[in-house]
This record gives C-alpha cells, sequence and structure tokens, in this order.
C-alpha cells in the first residue's frame, strides 16, 4: 500500500490527483473546525459580500460566509459521493462476477438486461429512484448506487472473462483446484486492478451525479451547504453574485479532477508494462 | 560490380529510459543485384531495426550514431523526406511477417493494392485496376475479379501474403526486404510462399534482404547469410557454407540447435504399459444464442494411446485440433468419449479426480499468461507440491531441477526471461512427478537456443522421472528428433498415427507427405 | 448484415423496452403517492376516491394493471396526464423533438470540435497542443452540466449580453433567433462529450497509427495524406462510432438539466416536472421515450458499424 502510494506520487497525474483528494480529506476531517464562521451563521448586514478580507470567497444571500459553507460541504458531498459509488461497484461487482461465472445462456440473459437497463440514462434512473425513495441524501447515494451498478457489473464481466481464460487458471484447473480457490487466489487479484481505476474515476462521476441531484433539488435538502445545493440555491442571486456560483462550481471540479487524475496514475502504476 | 544497396559501418541506438541502448553495431553488409542476403538472427538480435533502418522508419527515439546505408551509391540517411518517400515502396519494397495485419480491414485488397500502382506508376484508377488484377494473376491466385472486392478478413492467411507480395513486387522495385514472411503462415502454406517468391525472384532478378529465424528455411532461399547477434554482424558466408563449416562459435551454436530430423536426441524405446488412452474423443465448441446453436467441431472421433515413458508427438497445422485435444485431455473442455487411465474411465471433466491430475499435467504455448503475474515463483511451485502431498520445502529441489537458481523463489514472473518462465511453467507441472506431462507447443515461442536447452531439460527430466509426454507441436524437424511414434492431425480429426521412421514411408497418410514435404530440411 | 442479424437487433430493441418498461413500472409503482389523491386533492371524499380507484384499476393486483399499461402502450396509448388531463403520448413526443433538436445540435457541435481535435492531439503527441487538450479535456469530463451552464450563462448572456439567457423559440417561427437561444444549451452539453469523445479520437488514432498496416500503407511508399485519412482515420472513426451511441445516454442526462437551466420546454424539463407533480402516466411515458430514444441511437450506430467495417460477423 505505501509502496502503490510512493508509485502513484512518481506519476504526474497521481501526484496531482493525491494532493487534491488530501486537500479534500483535510476539508472533510477539519472542515468545520477551520471554517471562519458558522456555516449557518446568517448576517444580514453582509449579505452579498464580494470576496474579500473578510469573507474569502464571498457571502450569500443571507450573509453566510461561502468558504465556511463549503468547507462543512465537503463533508456531506465527498463521503456520499465514495460510498455510493463503492456501493454501486460492489453490486455491479458481484452482478458481474456471477455472469462470468454462470456462463452460456445464463450469462447471455444477464447480459442483455443489463443493456437494456443501462437503456436509462444514469440521470434519469437515479431522479427515479430518489422520486420514489423520497428526497435526502442517503436516497441520493442508493439512486446513484443503482445507477452505476449496471456499468460496473458489464466492466467486471469483462475483466473477469479475461482472467479466466488465462493459461494460469487452465494450470489451477488441471492441478484440480477447488473453485474458490481459483475464483480468490488466481483470478480475483488480477481483476481488482482494472476495477480499482474504473471506480476511482467513477467517484468523479459520482461527486457530479449528486450534486446534480441536489442541484435539481433531489438531493440534499435546504439548509444543508452540499455544494450542488449552493448552486442551485445561488441561481437566482448570479446576476449579483456570481461568486456564490463559481466557488461551489469550482470545489465540485477540483474534486472531480482529482479523482480522475487519481484514476489515471493508478492506471499507469498498477499496468507497469502498458507503455503508452 | 557495384553493390545494390551498401551498409557500411552503421550504427544505431535506442535511447530509453534506462539509458542507451545499442541495437545495431558497426554493421557492415551488402546486397549485390539480383542477390538475396539472408539475414539470420533471435529475437533482440537488431534484424528488425536494420530493415526499419533501411525503409527509414525508425521510432522517434532512434539515434544513428554513424555509417551509412547506400543505395545504388546514394546515402538513404541524408535523403530528405520527400526523396525518402520517392523510394519507398517504388525502389525498396517490403513483405511483411503477418498479413492478416499488414492488410488494411477496412479497405478491399483491390483498393489496396491498386492505390499503391495507381501512386507509383502514375496510372490512372481503371489502369491500375487492370494492372493489379494482372499483378494478382501473377502471384496463382485464381479469380483475382473476385478476390479484388473482397476484404481482407474474407480470404485466407496465404492469399492475404500473396496479395502482399504482388504489391511489393507490382512497382518492379530494385530491393525487396522480407522480413519473416512465411513465419505467421502454416507450413504447407508457407512452403507454396517459398516457392512464389523463388519463382518470382528468378523473373525479376530483384535482390532480396530476407530477415528470419529459422537458420533452415534461409538456406534455401538465399544467395548469402549474415548471421547477427546483439546488433552485430558475428558471420557472413555464402548459404551452404556457412552451414557446412561455420566460423563463429555462435553460428555452430546456432546451428547446432537447429532441429535436425536426423539427429535423434531420445535413444531408447518407450514401455509397453498404456498410461493413458483415449477413445473417439470428440469436442465441439458451440456459442449459446438466442435462435439456437452454431457449432465448431474442435476433434471428431479421436482415439489414440500414450505408453509409459513415450514421447508421442502431435502434428498438425493450426486450427487442426492439436491443442483441443490437450484442453480435453486436462479437463479444460467438455469432451465426448472415454478417456481411460489407470484403468478407470473417465467421460466427463468432473471425474478427474485428483489421482489423475496428479498423473495428467500440461505446460501450454505463452509463457506470459501461464504464471499468475501476481504470484511468486515460490508460490507458484509450492502449491502443486501442497496439493499432491509434497512440501513446499522442495521448490528449491524444483527449480535446480529446472536449472533454475534457488533465489528465483522470490521472483515475480515479468523478472524472468522466456524461457525462465517456460522452466518455471514445467517444473510446476512436473512437481507431483506425472506420469504424463502434454506440452502444448511449448517452444514455439522461444527462439532456437532456448528452444533445445528447453527440449534438453524435458529429456533430462524424462531420464530421471521416466516421464511420458505428449508433444504438441508444429514443427515437425524438432518433433521427429524426439518422439517416438507421430499422430497427425487435420482438421479436427487423427488422419495418421505411425512410428517416427515411417513419416516418409509409402504407408504414411497423403497428408503426412505433404507436411514432410513441405518442411524445409537444413543442409546435412 | 444478414436479415438473421436485423433480426436479432430488432428483438433486442423490444426486450430492452420490455425491461425498461418493468423496471419504470416497478419503480413508478412504488411511489408513496396515492393516484387517487393527487389527482383529486387531500380534501376529496372516500366515496370519490375509492370510484376513482376503481376506475383507475389501483385496486386490480400490480400485475394486472402493468398489463392493462402495456397492452395500452402497445396500442400507441401511453395513458392522461393527472396534471393536465391531456394524452401523455403526444405532450412528451413532442417535448421529444425539442430535446432532439438540442441533441442534435450538441451532437454535430461535438463530432465539429472532437474529431479534429483528438487528431492533432494524436499527431502531434506530447505536443503543448496535446497537452492542451488534455488539459481541456480533463475540465470538460470533471464540470457538471449545471455548473458549466450556469457559468455560460453568467459570462455569455448575463456579462457579455451575446446572447439570450433562457427560453425558446420554434425553430419553424424564427430560425436565427430560435438558434441563438440554443447556442448556450448546445454548447453546454457538447462540452463533456468533446472532453469525452476528442481523448477517444486521440487514443484510437494514436493505435491506429502504430498499427502494421499503417506502417505497411507508409512503407509503400503511399503519400502521407492518403496514409492519414484512407487508412488512418478511417479506422480510428470506428470504435468511436460506438462511443458516441452510448454517449447518447450521458446526452439525454445532460439534456435534462439544461433544460431546465435554460427552460426549454424538451422532455427532459417534462420529465422533472412530471416528477415534481407525481404525474405517474407522465413519468412512465417520458422514461420509456428516453430509453427507447437511446436504444434506437444504439441500434443505427450498430447498423453504421456493420456498413463501415465487414469484419464483424453477425450471427
Amino acid at each position: 500500500m505505501i509502496e502503490l502510494l510512493r508509485q502513484l506520487a512518481r506519476t504526474p497525474q497521481g501526484a496531482a490527483g493525491l494532493l487534491i483528494l488530501l486537500l479534500l480529506a483535510a476539508a472533510c476531517a477539519f472542515g468545520p473546525a477551520i471554517a471562519p464562521y458558522g456555516p449557518e451563521h446568517i448576517d444580514f448586514l453582509g449579505r452579498f459580500h464580494p470576496p474579500g478580507a473578510r469573507h474569502w470567497f464571498g457571502a450569500d444571500q443571507l450573509g453566510r460566509d461561502v468558504l465556511s459553507r463549503l468547507l462543512t460541504g465537503a463533508r456531506s458531498t465527498v463521503p456520499t459521493a465514495l460510498a455510493a459509488t463503492l456501493a454501486g461497484t460492489l453490486l455491479g461487482a458481484v452482478i458481474g462476477t456471477a455472469s462470468a461465472y454462470l456462463g452460456g445462456r445464463w450469462d447471455e440473459i444477464i447480459m442483455r438486461t443489463i443493456d437494456a437497463v443501462m437503456a436509462i440514462p444514469g440521470l434519469l434512473l437515479a431522479l427515479l429512484v430518489v422520486n420514489t425513495l423520497g428526497k435526502g441524501e442517503m436516497n441520493a447515494a442508493i439512486a446513484i448506487a443503482a445507477a452505476f451498478a449496471p456499468g460496473m457489473a458489464r466492466i467486471t464481466r469483462s475483466v473477469a472473462l479475461v482472467a479466466r481464460r488465462q493459461d494460469y487458471v487452465g494450470a489451477a484447473i488441471a492441478r484440480g483446484e477447488r473453485g474458490t480457490w481459483i475464483v480468490f487466489r488466481e483470478m480475483l487479484p488480477n481483476v481488482v486492478a482494472p476495477i480499482v481505476v474504473e471506480t476511482t474515476i467513477r467517484v468523479a462521476f459520482a461527486v457530479m451525479l449528486f450534486a446534480t441531484l441536489s442541484f435539481l433539488g433531489l438531493g440534499a435538502q435546504p439548509p444543508a451547504s452540499d455544494w450542488g445545493l449552493m448552486v442551485a440555491d445561488a441561481r437566482p442571486f448570479l446576476h449579483q453574485a456570481p461568486w456564490m456560483i463559481v466557488a461551489p462550481g469550482a470545489a465540485i471540479a477540483l474534486t472531480a479532477i482529482g479523482f480522475n487524475l487519481l484514476g489515471d496514475g493508478l492506471r499507469d502504476v498498477l499496468n507497469p508494462r502498458d507503455e503508452r | 560490380m557495384s553493390a545494390l544497396l551498401d551498409i557500411a559501418g552503421y550504427s544505431l541506438d535506442y535511447r530509453t529510459r534506462a539509458g542507451t541502448l545499442r541495437v545495431l553495431d558497426a554493421v557492415n553488409l551488402r546486397i549485390a543485384r539480383g542477390e538475396v542476403l539472408g539475414l539470420v538472427g533471435e529475437s533482440g538480435s537488431g534484424k528488425s531495426s536494420l530493415a526499419w533502418a533501411i525503409m527509414r522508419h525508425l521510432p522517434g527515439n532512434a539515434h544513428e550514431a554513424g555509417g551509412a546505408i547506400l543505395l545504388d551509391g546514394a546515402d538513404l540517411l541524408r535523403m530528405r523526406p520527400r526523396e525518402v518517400a520517392a523510394l519507398r515502396g517504388r525502389r525498396i519494397g517490403m513483405v511483411f511477417q503477418d498479413p492478416s495485419t499488414a492488410l488494411n480491414p477496412t479497405l478491399t485488397l483491390g483498393r489496396q493494392i491498386s492505390e499503391t500502382l495507381a501512386h507509383h506508376r502514375g496510372m490512372t484508377r481503371a489502369q491500375a485496376w487492370q494492372a493489379s488484377l494482372e499483378a494478382l494473376r501473377h502471384v496463382e491466385l485464381r479469380d483475382p475479379e473476385a478476390l479484388m472486392r473482397r476484404y481482407p478478413h474474407e480470404v485466407s492467411g496465404g492469399e492475404k501474403q500473396r496479395v502482399v507480395i504482388a504489391t511489393a513486387f507490382a512497382a518492379r522495385p530494385e530491393l525487396i526486404i522480407f522480413d519473416e514472411p512465411t513465419t505467421a503462415l502454416d507450413v504447407i502454406t508457407g512452403a507454396r510462399i517459398l516457392a512464389l517468391f523463388q519463382r518470382l525472384r528468378a523473373e525479376t532478378g530483384v535482390g532480396g534482404l530476407y530477415i528470419s529465424h529459422d537458420l533452415a528455411l534461409v538456406s534455401q532461399v538465399a544467395d548469402r547469410i549474415a548471421v547477427i547477434r546483439r546488433g552485430q554482424i558475428v558471420e557472413q558466408a555464402a548459404a551452404r557454407s556457412l552451414f557446412v563449416s561455420p566460423g563463429a562459435e555462435y553460428t555452430k551454436a546456432l546451428i547446432e540447435a537447429v532441429p535436425r530430423p536426423e539427429r535423434r536426441l531420445v535413444a531408447d524405446l518407450p514401455g509397453t504399459q498404456v498410461l493413458v488412452s483415449v477413445e473417439e474423443i470428440g469436442v465441439t465448441y458451440g456459442r449459446r444464442q438466442w435462435f439456437g446453436r452454431r457449432q465448431v467441431a474442435g476433434n471428431r472421433g479421436i482415439s489414440l494411446s500414450v505408453h509409459a515413458g513415450e514421447i508421442l508427438g502431435v502434428v498438425g497445422e493450426s486450427g487442426s485440433g492439436k491443442s483441443t485435444l490437450a484442453r480435453a485431455l486436462t479437463g479444460l473442455t467438455p469432451f465426448e468419449g472415454t478417456i481411460v487411465q489407470g484403468g478407470r474411465r473417465i467421460t466427463a471433466p468432473a471425474q478427474m479426480d485428483r489421482a489423475y491430475r496428479s498423473q495428467v499435467q500440461i505446460v501450454f504455448q505463452h509463457p506470459d499468461s501461464s504464471l499468475n503475474p501476481r504470484q511468486r515463483i515460490g508460490e507458484i511451485l509450492a502449491r502443486p507440491l501442497r496439493l499432491f502431498g509434497g512440501s513446499p520445502a522442495e521448490v528449491p529441489r524444483l527449480l535446480e531441477q529446472v536449472r533454475l537458481p534457488a533465489s528465483y523463489a522470490t521472483r515475480f514472473p515479468h523478472e524472468l526471461s522466456g524461457g525462465e518462465k517456460q522452466r518455471v511453467a514445467i517444473a510446476r507441472a512436473s512437481a507431483a512427478r506425472p506420469a504424463l506431462i502434454i506440452c502444448d507447443e511449448i517452444t514455439a515461442a522461444l527462439d532456437v537456443s532456448v528452444q533445445r536447452a528447453v527440449v534438453d531439460l524435458l529429456l533430462a527430466l524424462r531420464r530421471e522421472h521416466g516421464t511420458a509426454y505428449l508433444f504438441i507441436t508444429h514443427d515437425l524437424n524438432l518433433v521427429r528428433q524426439v518422439a517416438h511414434r507421430l499422430a497427425v492431425m487435420h482438421r479436427g480429426a487423427l488422419v495418421d498415427l505411425l512410428a517416427v521412421d515411417a513419416v516418409g514411408g509409402a504407408q504414411a497418410h497423403p497428408y503426412t507427405r505433404a507436411l514432410l514435404g513441405a518442411t524445409p530440411a537444413p543442409f546435412a | 448484415m444478414s436479415a438473421r442479424w436485423f433480426a436479432r437487433r430488432c428483438l433486442f430493441i423490444g426486450y430492452t423496452l420490455l425491461v425498461v418498461s418493468l423496471l419504470v413500472f416497478a419503480i413508478t409503482q412504488a411511489l408513496p403517492a396515492d393516484a387517487a389523491v393527487t389527482l383529486l386533492g387531500e380534501n376529496a371524499t372516500p366515496a370519490a376516491l375509492a370510484a376513482l380507484r376503481l376506475k383507475l384499476g389501483l385496486n386490480d393486483p400490480v400485475w394486472l394493471q402493468y398489463w392493462h399499461w402495456l397492452s395500452a402502450l402497445l396500442r400507441g396509448d401511453f395513458g392522461i396526464s393527472m396534471r393536465t388531463g391531456q394524452p401523455v403520448g403526444p405532450m412528451m413526443f413532442s417535448a421529444l423533438a425539442r430535446s432532439l433538436l438540442v441533441a442534435g445540435l450538441a451532437l454535430a457541435l461535438m463530432l465539429a470540435v472532437a474529431v479534429p481535435l483528438g487528431l492533432v492531439a494524436a499527431l502531434r503527441r506530447g505536443g503543448p497542443l496535446d497537452l492542451a487538450a488534455g488539459l481541456i479535456s480533463y475540465l470538460g469530463v470533471s464540470l457538471p452540466e449545471f455548473v458549466t451552464g450556469t457559468v455560460l450563462l453568467l459570462l455569455l448572456a448575463d456579462h457579455l449580453h451575446w446572447l439570450p439567457a433562457t427560453g425558446y423559440v420554434p425553430l419553424l417561427r424564427n430560425p436565427l433567433d430560435s438558434l441563438r437561444h440554443l447556442v448556450l444549451p448546445v454548447l453546454t452539453v457538447s462540452l463533456v462529450m468533446v472532453a469525452h469523445v476528442s481523448r477517444m479520437v486521440r487514443s484510437e488514432m494514436i493505435d491506429v497509427l502504430h498499427s502494421d498496416y499503417v506502417r505497411a500503407a507508409r512503407l509503400k511508399g503511399l503519400p502521407a495524406r492518403t496514409v492519414l485519412f484512407r487508412h488512418a482515420l478511417r479506422n480510428a472513426l470506428l470504435p468511436v462510432i460506438t462511443v458516441v451511441a452510448l454517449d447518447v445516454g450521458y446526452l439525454l442526462g445532460g439534456i435534462i438539466v439544461v433544460e431546465e437551466i435554460f427552460a426549454i420546454p424538451g422532455i427532459g424539463r417534462e420529465l422533472i416536472v412530471a416528477i415534481e407533480m407525481r404525474d405517474l402516466p407522465a413519468i412512465q411515458a417520458g422514461a420509456l421515450i428516453m430509453a427507447g430514444t437511446y436504444a434506437v441511437a444504439n441500434f443505427l450506430a450498430d447498423i453504421a458499424y456493420a456498413l463501415l467495417d465487414r469484419r464483424i460477423r453477425y450471427d
């Protein structure tokens, strides 16, 4: 693990991604503690205060400090996206592995159904799920997990099928290894790497999707300082206080960039033989 | 006589992250007009780099450290890109190793040959089309009109290579570089391509640089042979004299390693006890689909048996079902029919128990995929020991048995060379001292010298433990050196099963004789 | 491309729509809202509610309700909107037409930008332009549409006053004004795809440029332009077709957001409204039509691929 991080820090993307994510982790851990103001500290005299010494990123329509809200909001945005992605990956991995393992007709039926489910755009599926379960952060996370599962199932299956075809798996069968050994010791270690890469990149999508749901009013609910919600809140005041949109927008973008960079870095590190 | 191509003191470096790597070191070679020079070397010897240097197609990190490449007195190194472009295809042609990748998959064959003609001979489209038809007819392709409208995937490998050759010759170049033109083809197809090359060469008087790893084959087509090793020309001489009286030690070793059927490596006879026999084995590959299923026969009604200590060679072209038989015997594919071993009749992979597995083991063709990249060599070897009642403490002994240092146990597969990986695979298969090891083209991916060492290793193991081998290969010369009997496969069926010295005899199947006739024999 | 292959693809579209309809029905049926209450309001008498439930078939078992809905669908009847009392089918399809205008323009813009960008990045690999394209595409895939849309709106409409901020003008009524209104939404949705597809074109192009057949074409002495356009680009763009078709799913999702931001009465906006109002038939119809659009786009992409690449054997 330490070795992996060291190798990662040596690739330009990995180093940049790690740096961004470390900052984010710090924001999630200490955000409320280091925030200059309380996230819901209302100051009517300081409404729409532009960015400056008093409010680094400006203040919103209620005079709340944007930076403080961002720092607090990190806690709701990033871990939720992370958890949703992991849940989606896990669900997808189980379905994909099962499909690859069953093979034949079952594989075809499962994969055709997955393809069919993927015909519903991810955002729409998430919208439908969130609408059914009710608004809220937790439900948005479930919706994102549901939207990610089919894609991850596809990827896991194809990676597993490639691993299945390797001769070392053939050799294991030929010496009479049990199924569990073959799956867990021979195949799984070789399947994990590409899935880790894909999952990392998907966290970026999850951050964006979660923010989008909040933006559409279906994710986190006011007065939470979720980043997507902050953008939605700021829209009526676009004219007076553009910083109210720019700051959370940049935070979302930075987070997504961080996970994208980390994913690319991991891809390089985990496949040392791929020179490209 | 002035040389057609004169390579004088040419050196080439590749700059890599690890440092500068010299791939060609002061190479001196001359090809006279109408002469064919064979360039023989193992992988990594720099033979292909030389071809790219002549074609002026070097990668970005290449650095030409000195020397000259003169075509008819003009130095290619000093030419501007425009002049080089005028040269390629027109004065220097090239025939590539794998015709299935050298042709654009989304353009018709006719378009690919005629675009070249139109460009080099200044023809209109219609003229070029006609000339292409003529050129294809000239390489003995039947029905060129239909062929011209086909896409590469719709024709056979041999036909594709004929199209590539026709394209190279059609612009009437002075020199053609052949980069292993038959390696990707089956033996019989390759032999026909070679015959075609001889004919065209005689007709056109073209000069050639024939690059190959196969000394036996080059000795048939080249006037002179140059041997290259680690970027240096070790020796060059007339083809016959090189074979008869090689000068350099390396050449001697290389010639020694070339399999010669008349030089038997196995003297003793096999036992009489039957180890494993298969009765009417059939394998169907089918993909289940929503509408019925398509079936492809992998094996049909194969019956044969292997005796104790016997080396049974299985030969045939690609797609003949050799590997399918290996997969059926190790339970990697469902099969019909019966496998008899140790008095038991096995009719399905599920019936292959530990006793059977410990007696029948397999080594695969590709060393890269046969070892799990995320396990250390020690773990890889300890597993069969643990499974079949040995102790992991025996790992050093196993490594020593395959002539590898015990320290390799802590290494990962990617730290080993291809030959070393194959040794580990052999060690893994022999860990439980099986009575039969199935060797599925285990030398196909290796250089001749490494190949020879691996074969020697197999024979040493056999002397020690009396192991029998099912030796699957496409190399008839090699298998005739070691096998007691030969099984010849063709399109999924066993067409011939005979003692190895009866291969050339009258009772051999016509297909067996065709295969033998197509196999290039080195000079005696 | 055989008739058999064609039949298989058609069957697959049918299966896709069936699965989607089941899924959509299952999700929407689980909605906590009682359709009868939604229609009649909280103050309706129990008797009126019961009568309406009977009329809507809400007392039937779920599978029977599904069957009624599905068989109506097959007759082209998508149901009656609970919000407007109008048939949802025509409503959703005319909204779809407006959305497809945005989507089509976005696809065209994306291809016009992404293909040359990816091509140049591949040819000048490692150069400043490649790096710039790489950075831009990182930014592109990391910015959700609601951020880019809002920022573009802020910059081009609010700040510079180059373009109208929101609203929709039918194309036929005033083509120029209509297009002016579409610039921002089209720009917004195409940005992510430009980033994605240009990277894809770049990596495919790099692969193809390293392929044996491109090398062979060069060494046959063909002019660089012929090699690039006839041999390389064509093959590099083939896999891109599939990716673009898959991106249509992303595009449709993006359109939901963009229509919301720029107030375009397309299918995405109808869906959001329907979800907010818990207008069941409208949600079901909208989701089904969107998924159908995606399936058809992929079907068309498959056909295009098959026509361009004869290697694919369709069995």
